[in-house]
């Protein structure tokens, strides 16, 4: 399984990313001082490294503003580890849910010559700076990112 | 008189191309909506029309990002007949999703690289901006040339407009940024910027009139031949005078975007 996460170039305006934290300022939380977004997917059959980087390159992230990163996950626990300034919530479908833009990626692989089959499941990483208290974290997750009736969090 | 035939390409999610295919008609083409599974069944029927139409919408739910899918589908499935069709110097048009997949299908700005070197991305606001706009028709500028002299307008598309017109914009993801400040100069001394955002006296445009940050205020821009072209705005949505909030015309009874697809017709006549 391959998680493939797309986030902005260096230089590079992170629009989803200064939204967010204009959204969570709007909530009354002013602790958080940067917020970063990423798109993440998980492709999840038999294909090989060249071609998740294809996907990754060709078809996932914009070649002019945005910049893929590339991992191959063994048991699907491995995740960058994180400082005590930094937390991460990932934001993903509750199994059972319909993920429509996995479908939309499924289809666009094949479009790109991979025959293999495969699985895709999307979701959202925001990385967000400063010293938050995890009632904070659970808060924005709830309130802002998460549609917690069909969508999980994890906080990182 | 020859009767033009207009091909508008369409797919899951596209909804402008009813209006699309009613402006071509206003200015006397035969104009054809046409599923792209059918046209990857049959190829070359491609060639059976003059003019090729990339209409707005929300092609494939705008997932990954807009216009992505269909521009890869494009580009992997007809990519070449596409190529050829732009290179025999046909008209092509890409409205806001249609000007999305031209960009990052990569036959714009440059036709025969037919390589992604510019994009559009999220507007600045991070929302869906929808009103209507002022946009200055760029000459050529290095001439300083400001008449409808059709002769120093590069983009057959936007030939007989004045200095402003007024168009609807309605999108999430238009602000044009290319790869490099080169290809930025270049697209300038070329003549292949047609359209930027601009105030009601063509001056630098504020939010929200300059609805997405767009890297020198770019609308529309063309190919180096002029033929292919694509703008975020929507022309379609300003054929009748009856569609402008204030019902003005430029003639009594239409609106600017008529002279664009009028341009287009007349060109291949």
């Amino acid at each position: 399984m391959y998680q493939i996460e797309i986030s902005s170039k260096k230089g590079f305006k992170d629009v989803h990313g200064e939204h967010t934290l204009s959204e969570i300022s709007g909530l009354g939380i002013k602790q958080v001082e940067k917020v970063s977004y990423s798109q993440v997917y998980e492709i999840h059959g038999e294909i090989n490294p060249a071609q998740a980087n294809e996907i990754a390159e060709e078809l996932l992230s914009d070649k002019i503003t945005e910049k893929p990163l590339v991992k191959k996950i063994e048991t699907g626990g491995s995740r960058s580890a994180v400082n005590s300034k930094l937390s991460v919530i990932e934001v993903w479908y509750k199994k059972g849910v319909t993920d429509t833009v996995s479908e939309s990626v499924a289809k666009a692989v094949k479009d790109l010559g991979i025959k293999e089959e495969i699985k895709v499941k999307t979701g959202h990483k925001y990385y967000l700076y400063g010293n938050l208290s995890q009632k904070i974290l659970n808060t924005i997750a709830t309130k802002l990112l998460a549609n917690t009736l069909i969508q999980e969090y994890k906080i990182k | 008189m020859k009767k033009v035939k207009v091909l508008i390409l369409r797919t899951a999610g596209t909804n402008c191309d009813y209006e699309t295919q009613a402006a071509f008609e206003l200015c006397g083409a035969f104009a054809e909506r046409v599923h792209i599974n059918a046209l990857i069944e049959n190829k070359n029927k491609i060639f059976e029309y003059d003019i090729l139409a990339f209409p707005g919408g929300f092609s494939y739910g705008d997932d990954i990002a807009s216009g992505k899918i269909l521009a890869n589908e494009i580009k992997n499935k007809l990519g070449d007949k596409v190529k050829k069709f732009a290179l025999s110097g046909r008209p092509i048009i890409g409205i806001c999703n249609g000007f999305q997949v031209l960009v990052k299908m990569g036959l714009l700005p440059d036709s025969k690289l037919f390589k992604q070197v510019s994009t559009l991305s999220y507007n600045d606001s991070d929302k869906f901006e929808c009103r209507w706009v002022y946009l200055k028709t760029v000459r050529n500028e290095e001439l300083g040339v400001r008449n409808l002299n059709t002769a120093e307008i590069k983009c057959l598309w936007s030939r007989n407009l004045p200095d402003i017109i007024t168009l609807p914009v309605a999108h999430g993801e238009g602000k044009f940024i290319p790869e490099s400040k080169s290809l930025l100069e270049s697209l300038n001394k070329s003549n292949q910027i047609v359209f930027r955002y601009c105030d009601k006296n063509g001056l630098q445009p504020q939010y929200p009139l300059d609805p997405n940050g767009s890297m020198r205020q770019i609308a529309g821009i063309s190919n180096d031949k002029g033929n292919v072209f694509g703008l975020m705005p929507h022309p379609e949505r300003y054929v009748y005078a009856l569609q402008h909030p204030s019902r003005e015309s430029f003639n009594g009874e239409h609106g600017w975007g008529k002279v664009i697809f009028q341009n287009a017709v007349d060109y291949v006549k």
